[in-house]
């Protein structure tokens, strides 16, 4: 079966579902990174020059910066928009748990005996 | 009228009894798009039959029931005037509810659509620079998922993938219409907000179900949640509205075993339950109509 085979479903992503991903892998660190090393951050097998086309799709956008740090071909995520959400999120957290509160949020709170029983898992499983 | 027009409560409580037990026992996707079906029906039955108890009243007006006596028509009075009077204040009550709940769902749409101002329209991920471990969807056209920094830096690349594929299929099946829906119900007959909490459960369970798909493996999606629920040390106090229920557990032992089967007969059963209370109402209907017509002709 098709679904099975994991490089199979790495390549039925579309560009806008890896352009999230590539996004995604940029801010998940501090540093900036170039494409071969985003390449190893993404999950499943990805081709360097499909790492390079959504770069550059990310860069037109204004979404990614190039040369980071004086890292050159390295990239960094642009942080101005993201600033702005982030504190227009607090803003509506903060104001009690009328709007974002209805929302599907990912995960919700832990009691303490649930949070071994995680922690368990993570140690337990291959990851 | 004697007792069809009562047949919606009895039935809103069955419904919000047996909705925990059909949401573990059949698929999310299938459990979760009959019981919002069931409850937007038997909320609007229940407020139909509240209306209808309350126009028993007009029989008891006094011009009627002079003009009534005129004609000879001895008034049936198949409905105490108390409970009419009570039928019409708990109609007014639910209305100002579900304005209030409507008021409230447009208030959240107005602070996403702020989150979204800055970012190009056609980007699917929104990035908030923030520490804080949150992940969401935001519905719309097109719809967009919204993560902070601190959650994707919490998550390994396998699990950023389940977290980006559950939020996809929050938007994909548009799951904050069934929300929307079954807390609009629960606001206009509050016996049917165990319902509610039912259906925002198992939307979550839909989109766990619908990102192991993606990214292929259970284990890496119950991981993936297992590692975002602890990274929020300090969840906020709006979290707290399912700190309790132990949902992220619930959902993780869920994705270690198989996924539920679809039940049709059980589903079936639900909507039939959804539908009693329409066919109470309506039949409530006829009767108010028979008598009013025997005071008014």
């Amino acid at each position: 079966m098709a679904g099975t085979d994991p490089r199979a479903r790495a390549e039925r992503r579309s560009a806008g579902e890896l352009e999230s991903e590539v996004l995604a892998a940029l801010w998940a660190t501090d540093r900036p990174l170039t494409p071969a090393e985003i390449q190893a951050e993404i999950d499943g097998p990805l081709a360097y020059n499909t790492v390079h086309t959504i770069l550059k799709r990310l860069y037109d956008k204004g979404l990614v910066l190039r040369d980071a740090d004086g890292r050159r071909g390295a990239y960094r995520p642009a942080k101005n928009a993201a600033e702005l959400t982030a504190e227009a999120m607090h803003e509506a957290l903060d104001r009690g748990p009328d709007p974002i509160a209805a929302l599907q949020q990912f995960v919700t709170g832990l009691r303490p005996e649930e949070e071994k029983a995680l922690r368990d898992l993570l140690a337990g499983g291959a990851g | 009228m004697r007792f069809d027009v009562y047949t919606p409560l009895p039935l809103s409580v069955l419904l919000a009894l047996i909705s925990p037990a059909i949401g573990s026992r059949v698929a999310p996707a299938l459990a979760a798009r009959v019981l919002t079906a069931a409850a937007v029906v038997t909320a609007a039955a229940t407020c139909w039959s509240l209306f209808l108890l309350a126009a028993t009243l007009v029989g008891d007006a006094p011009p009627i029931v002079a003009e009534a006596r005129q004609d000879g028509h001895r008034l049936a009075e198949p409905v105490p005037e108390v409970i009419g009077i009570a039928a019409g204040v708990a109609l007014a009550v639910l209305l100002v509810s579900v304005q209030g709940a409507v008021r409230a769902d447009r208030r959240t749409r107005r602070a996403l659509r702020r989150l979204c101002e800055g970012h190009p329209a056609d980007t699917e991920l929104i990035v908030a620079a923030s520490p804080e471990p949150q992940a969401f969807a935001i519905p719309g056209t097109p719809g967009r998922i919204l993560v902070t920094a601190g959650m994707l830096s919490a998550l390994q690349p396998a699990e950023r993938r389940v977290l980006l594929a559950h939020e996809r299929a929050h938007l994909a099946h548009r799951h904050a219409l069934l929300v929307t829906a079954t807390t609009l119900a629960a606001a206009a007959n509050p016996l049917l907000r165990p319902v509610r909490g039912t259906v925002a459960f198992l939307v979550e369970r839909w989109a766990d179900e619908r990102a192991a798909d993606a990214v292929g493996d259970r284990a890496t999606t119950a991981r993936a949640l297992a590692r975002a629920a602890l990274s929020a040390e300090h969840p906020r106090p709006a979290c707290a509205l399912g700190f309790t229920d132990r949902a992220v557990t619930r959902r993780i032992a869920a994705l270690q075993t198989t996924p539920p089967p679809h039940l049709w007969p059980l589903a079936a059963a639900v909507l039939a339950l959804g539908a009693l209370p329409v066919l109470g109402a309506a039949d409530a209907t006829d009767d108010l109509f028979r008598m009013l017509a025997g005071v008014l002709v």
